[in-house]
């Protein structure tokens, strides 16, 4: 058994509850040996991608971690590609932190200066770009 | 003197994670044209560097970064 974290990138028409039925049916195949585990779930929602998918310009993230064996893996990634409106997933040994949605923010960041700055003030940044967005 | 010796990564100072779902952090270590920007640049150590290209490498697949930025635009 290990730890996996999969992000899934759908198509952005879709209603949290259409997504929520799409995501228990790739589930059910992790957890259909009783063995595997899904251990969290995150919604970002409807998010703009950075460059086109499929013609697409927004897609709704999900994030979710989960146990499983490595059999099941391919399993599961069988089940994903069939579905035409799954735009991209990754799956991902998980480093153990929850799925954090900071980055689901639109960035709209047009002007960027600069991007690289010193050390200390990493957490004074992310102030600012909450405030900023409030 | 000991100056020279510091650990200065940011990321080892901060025990933060090198997170590919980060792209707030994620995008000041690429260039404005979307290049990850080399480790003199970004004053990491050799395993957080590494860390930030295949973060940075994972969060373009997933969209979150552009591959190329100002090219088309």
């Amino acid at each position: 058994m290990r730890e996996y974290e999969i992000v899934y990138i759908f198509r952005s028409n879709f209603t949290p509850e259409e997504i929520e039925a799409k995501l228990d049916r790739f589930h059910a195949i992790l957890t259909r040996d009783e063995q595997g585990e899904i251990t969290a779930v995150e919604q970002w929602g409807k998010r703009q991608l950075a460059y086109p998918i499929r013609g697409q310009t927004n897609g709704y993230y999900v994030v979710a971690q989960f146990t499983a064996d490595p059999t099941v893996i391919a399993e599961l990634e069988r089940g994903l590609k069939l579905d035409e409106d799954l735009l991209r997933y990754l799956i991902v040994l998980s480093e153990g932190e929850l799925p954090i949605p900071s980055s689901m923010h639109d960035e709209d960041d047009e002007g960027r200066g600069g991007k690289r700055r010193d050390d200390e003030d990493e957490d004074e940044d992310e102030d600012e770009d909450e405030e900023k967005e409030e | 003197m000991s100056m020279a010796f510091r650990k200065s990564c940011r990321f080892c100072d901060s025990e933060q994670r090198v997170d590919y779902k980060d792209s707030q952090v994620l995008d000041r270590f690429v260039s404005d044209r979307g290049k990850i920007l080399p480790r003199r640049a970004t004053g990491l150590c050799a395993k957080h560097q590494r860390h930030m290209g295949t973060a940075i490498k994972r969060s373009r697949y997933l969209a979150l970064l552009p591959y190329i930025r100002g090219y088309h635009d």
